[in-house]
């Protein structure tokens, strides 16, 4: 992106939220400024360079190689689908493709099937399409916070997005194929792979009955438009509801199995992306679990989008809040904002429902009383009734984080 | 109105491209690579940019959290061989680890009990095979296909005329570089006597 781009897209959230605040009569909320060079996270160590990627916006980069890129949290202001060019990315094996050809890609199905088949990207397209607009969210999102802190990506909030994903149900590819009787889970391999033979290869699997719900599928389109290359390009497993680690980039094989999933490249099941098997999937902080299984479902979490701490607001006049929430597939039910503390809380209003995968907009019209220093909190609850700690659990990994998001703000 | 039918246009010419079946592939090219490991007068400062770099780059290590001790970066490191099957001895894990723990974490330096290099082979068996695996070259290199460093054979064709292919290439080895082949940059060899570049240079020349 070039300066100019910027000095609009600085100039345009300026106005965007003059205007916002504007409507309920009130001040301006100062917006943080484009950061060209880097942003700075608020943990140790978190400075991050901002970097242009192949169809990608300025992105922090949290790694090179293999590439990692996290979004800027303002991106989640400018709308409720996250734009393609600001989404996140994120690779685990290096030996990743730099070119592929779509007249030659296939999409192979084997295993435990009558029949193996192997479809192109024309086939996969002439097949009845489904879509979901659905939020995908790297399972160690918010790590950099863990107390005390764990080895991994450091990650702010922005290893997340939501978008629109056009594509063909698991479920009807794999029944061209046909499912034999038997069959307990599907695994998903992309064409990324291991530098070294001795690496296990990226694999995911999910459970027979899941594969089959009609809701995983095989996208080619994010938001209106191809698969930018670094997302997945020509096709990602979509697995509404379930943590970014199974959203397979650049899906080129999908297998049935009639066994438990074992191996070398059972890695990223059976040993990484574990959690603590107990009801807080969590342990006291610094030790190990005793068992583990798999991370699979996001918890709720909510954000607020167009202040962030260290801002000044007046006292006396209206500010509107706003913000997203999300959780697993439930759907939001409430969010509510307190502004002491979490004693008392205020409830907020809900925007459009677009599915409950989805990013959920809410608004809050916020009258500071007093003048100092206060910390907004917000809070969301799902139709499950599941709801945000107020303190941060922890667990090795730094997976899962679901915390009260809190920004403190100074009235004057 | 002019761009709209030019984006029909463009629309169109794409369509008929795809039903042709003639659409260009679709390729990327990645920034180059920059991150560097911190330096340190620690031998596994060394070992850590030819070992690690095989599969990742040195960010990874660059934006971990500071103040992790010397039994954490140990584990870290015991982890890279464990479960990603990195080409690291148990001696490589001691060196690389206290290079870790003494440059990133909160060790001191002064404190540590370094062991003798490990992985730079005695002079007097100067053995390519045990030169190319101490030095982990078939991480990145292969024979005839390209892994993340070229194969040996179009490097051998690359030079195949130049009457001073056996100097540079042994300077290439020592001092590492980047964007010879691709923006990913292979880590310096400094501890690489002449005669073993010599070796190395006459294996890679003769593929």
């Amino acid at each position: 992106m070039n300066a100019d781009k910027e000095q609009i897209i600085r100039n345009r959230r300026q106005f965007l939220m003059s205007a916002g605040a504007g409507l309920v009569g009130m001040m301006a909320l100062t917006s943080k400024t484009w950061a060209a060079v880097s942003e700075t996270m608020p943990f140790g160590n978190g400075e991050r360079e901002m970097i242009a990627y192949p169809q990608k916006r300025k992105l922090m980069r949290i790694t090179t190689r293999p590439p990692h890129l996290e979004t800027p949290f303002e991106v989640f202001n400018e709308g409720v689908l996250t734009p393609n060019d600001a989404f996140f990315v994120r690779y685990h094996l290096a030996n990743m493709p730099t070119s592929i050809d779509q007249d030659t890609y296939r999409l192979n199905i084997s295993g435990h099937v009558d029949k193996p088949i192997s479809l192109s990207l024309n086939q996969l397209k002439a097949m009845k399409k489904i879509e979901v607009i659905a939020v995908n969210q790297c399972s160690g999102n918010s790590r950099g916070f863990s107390s005390p802190r764990v080895f991994g990506a450091q990650l702010g909030n922005g290893s997340m997005g939501n978008a629109r994903w056009v594509g063909v149900s698991v479920k009807s590819v794999l029944a061209l194929a046909g499912v034999k009787a038997g069959a307990t889970l599907v695994s998903f391999n992309g064409l990324d792979a291991p530098v070294l033979p001795s690496t296990p290869d990226f694999i995911k699997t999910l459970a027979i009955d899941h594969a089959m719900d009609g809701e995983p599928m095989l996208a080619w389109e994010m938001n209106g438009e191809e698969l930018p290359f670094l997302n997945g390009y020509p096709i990602k497993l979509i697995v509404p509801g379930y943590f970014g680690t199974y959203w397979v980039k650049h899906l080129s094989e999908i297998k049935v199995l009639n066994t438990s999933f074992e191996g070398h490249d059972s890695f990223f099941m059976n040993t990484a992306y574990r959690l603590p098997d107990n009801d807080c999937l969590c342990v006291p902080a610094g030790t190990a679990p005793s068992k583990t299984k798999p991370i699979t479902k996001l918890k709720v979490r909510s954000f607020i989008t167009n202040v962030s701490s260290d801002q000044k607001i007046s006292v006396g006049q209206y500010a509107l809040l706003k913000g997203i929430a999300f959780d697993g597939g439930s759907g939001i039910k409430e969010v509510v904002v307190s502004d002491d503390g979490g004693l008392t809380w205020q409830v907020a209003m809900l925007g459009k429902d677009l599915g409950k995968y989805s990013f959920r907009e809410w608004q809050f019209a916020y009258k500071p009383a007093k003048n100092g220093d206060v910390q907004l909190m917000v809070r969301a609850t799902g139709n499950d009734g599941d709801t945000q700690p107020m303190t941060a659990t922890w667990n090795p990994g730094g997976y899962l984080r679901n915390v009260v998001e809190t920004t403190k703000l100074t009235v004057v | 109105m002019l761009k709209n039918m030019t984006t029909k246009f463009v629309i169109a010419a794409l369509f008929l491209i795809s039903i042709q079946g003639i659409a260009a592939p679709r390729s990327i090219e990645l920034p180059e690579e920059t991150a560097k490991f911190k330096e340190s007068i620690h031998p596994g400062y060394i070992i850590a940019q030819q070992k690690c770099s095989i599969c990742h780059s040195a960010d990874y290590i660059n934006l971990q959290p500071s103040g992790m001790n010397l039994k954490q970066w140990t584990a870290e490191v015991t982890k890279m061989q464990h479960a990603y099957g990195a080409p690291i001895t148990d001696d490589d894990i001691k060196v690389i680890g206290q290079y870790l723990a003494t440059t990133y974490g909160n060790e001191k330096l002064a404190a540590m009990t370094i062991p003798v290099a490990t992985t730079t082979p005695v002079a007097s068996a100067i053995d390519v095979k045990t030169l190319l695996a101490n030095n982990a070259c078939l991480g990145c290199h292969a024979m005839s296909q390209k892994i993340v460093g070229p194969a040996y054979h179009d490097v051998a064709e690359r030079y195949r005329k130049n009457p001073k292919a056996l100097e540079t290439v042994m300077a290439n080895i020592k001092a590492g570089g980047t964007n010879k082949w691709s923006a990913v940059p292979m880590p310096p060899f400094p501890a690489l006597t002449d005669a073993e570049l010599k070796v190395l240079a006459q294996f890679v020349l003769s593929q």
